[in-house]
């Protein structure tokens, strides 16, 4: 695809997004104070209640770190409103228009996928700059410059896998009429095994050494866990390697479902 | 009042009728709420592997807390959630109309009109698991407690709903209502959680301004505590006004519908 034509459409993705501001901002506003009010309460229980400093290698104030932090790169990660795009357009008929198109829908609806998480980064970039005063000083994380330049091609590449992750739950449109169940379902675990709602250092160790080997850490936790100084260089490339390399098993898989599944198109919608 | 029972019965024969033509459909949504479930339960079993109490609550307790609020959420996922996604749509397109002219309550039928039949397999799985819950439970639970605690969880699934309604009647004026749709579903999660972890302020306002503990929470504190006057004599006051309220925003809104395009 044209470079131009990329950009344009992402450009296009970004103004649609902020054209509804108030429920832009609404959205993030509302989200934010009850994550902050939901995590705080939890985890001072949870200190209080055990009596002990340290939590799955975490202290107070670092877990609390995390848990906004995963929050707000969490939201970027997923892509906001567009998740069930792909899903709509073959069930609505309006997948047509871009068979017709000269141009990969795959990447056409990247573009868009980016263009709707580019307000987001803004968004929560600001929010945390809001939130960063009133966190205090931990000695488990370290949030210094290098790790937020890091998390960002991080933050790319997570993007990048659960927009193909996303894929062929919404593929299934081919067959089923309705299969928003299954991005919901998606969305549910990769939150719970990606690290979403937890740090997976609190996990069971046989889990932790599972969730190793599968792809879902690089979603959520990865991202933040470089972002809070957790993630040396060395083992940042890795990950990053590790993450690409699951964006193209992914993208194998969604390969002959596409195919299958264009072959099976009608094209009618509803 | 007999009129009103013999239309939810059709309701109910048309809802399971029409679910029965996406059945592909009706079982992923079946296990994606399974799946639903199993998070729910999953971080909890997480939390407590660090800690004995959370909130005062041992695992069992806090178990049961959490069943209580998948039976609540799955009544309200069967009773009242399609017909909150459909009620904006109808606003903006107008087609409100055909439900203004019935001789009906129009809040009755387009909080009741579609049953998710699919969803109806959820509820009883979700009632399993409480009974489950409450049978693992260590401590004797006395009759009265429990005929309580399950008639404040009814209770909660209805606050459920007339709390999410103050966040969609808006649409007669916003046209768009995501921004309030997602707000709401964000604050839900203030009242999956045990009541006690919250500092005094914020639970106070959780009971008495945005009453999201009142819906699992304390009915949970009824089962371990016992009944007391004072605590459902709340929960039933502010669920009664907040419903009345409701009923209120809604009357006022309709006089504010202009049809069509609206």
């Amino acid at each position: 695809m044209n470079p131009a034509l990329f950009l344009h459409l992402m450009s296009i993705e970004s103004r649609r997004l902020l054209s509804y501001r108030v429920d832009f901002w609404l959205t993030m506003v509302v989200s934010l104070i009850v994550q902050v009010i939901v995590v705080w309460a939890l985890w001072t229980a949870v200190f209080a209640e055990s009596g002990r400093d340290i939590v799955g290698g975490w202290d107070l104030h670092g877990i609390l770190a995390y848990g906004i932090f995963v929050f707000l790169m969490g939201r970027i990660v997923r892509g906001g409103d567009l998740q069930m795009e792909v899903a709509t357009e073959i069930y609505d008929g309006s997948l047509s228009r871009y068979l017709i198109y000269p141009c990969n829908y795959g990447l056409t609806k990247y573009a868009q996928q980016l263009g709707n998480i580019f307000p987001d980064i803004l968004q929560s970039f600001l929010m945390a700059l809001i939130v960063l005063p009133f966190m205090g000083t931990s000695t488990t994380v370290d949030l210094n410059f290098t790790g937020i330049l890091m998390s960002l091609p991080s933050l790319l590449c997570a993007h990048l896998l659960f927009y193909i992750m996303g894929l062929i739950p919404q593929m299934v449109a081919f067959w089923a009429d309705n299969v928003w169940s299954l991005s919901v379902m998606m969305r549910m675990v990769t939150m719970l095994l990606g690290g979403g709602a937890l740090p997976l250092s609190l996990f069971p160790e046989p889990l932790q050494t599972l969730l190793a080997w599968m792809p879902f850490r690089y979603l959520f936790e990865f991202p933040t866990l470089v972002l809070l100084g957790k993630v040396g260089l060395e083992e940042w490339i890795t990950g990053l390697a590790i993450c690409l390399a699951w964006c193209v098993v992914f993208l194998l898989l969604t390969i002959p479902v596409w195919r299958r599944g264009t072959l099976r198109y009608t094209g009618v919608g509803i | 009042m007999m009129r009103y029972l013999r239309l939810y019965r059709q309701f109910l024969s048309f809802s399971f009728s029409r679910s029965l033509e996406y059945r592909l459909d009706f079982w992923f949504r079946i296990v994606m709420d399974c799946m639903f479930y199993a998070v729910e339960i999953a971080f909890f079993m997480v939390i407590y592997r660090h800690t004995e109490l959370l909130g005062d609550w041992t695992f069992d307790q806090t178990f049961v807390f959490v069943c209580g609020f998948l039976l609540v959420d799955a009544i309200h996922m069967t009773v009242f959630s399609n017909n909150m996604w459909w009620l904006p749509i109808y606003v903006n397109k107008g087609d409100l109309d055909y439900y203004l002219v019935r001789p009906v309550s129009s809040l009755f039928f387009l909080s009741l009109r579609d049953f998710a039949a699919n969803s109806f397999l959820n509820l009883i799985i979700a009632s399993g698991l409480l009974t489950w819950a409450l049978l693992r439970y260590p401590e004797p639970i006395p009759a009265s407690n429990l005929l309580w605690y399950l008639f404040l969880l009814l209770n909660g699934a209805i606050l459920h709903y007339t709390m999410q309604m103050f966040f969609l009647i808006p649409v007669f004026w916003l046209h768009s209502n995501r921004g309030l749709t997602n707000a709401f579903f964000s604050t839900t999660k203030l009242g999956e959680r045990p009541d006690k972890i919250y500092s005094k302020w914020t639970r106070r306002v959780l009971l008495f301004v945005f009453p999201l503990l009142l819906m699992v929470a304390i009915p949970a504190r009824v089962l371990f505590e016992g009944p007391s006057l004072s605590m459902i004599g709340m929960t039933l006051g502010i669920s009664g006004l907040f419903f009345l309220l409701m009923v209120g925003f809604w009357n006022f809104a309709l006089k504010h519908y202009s049809s069509a395009s609206s």
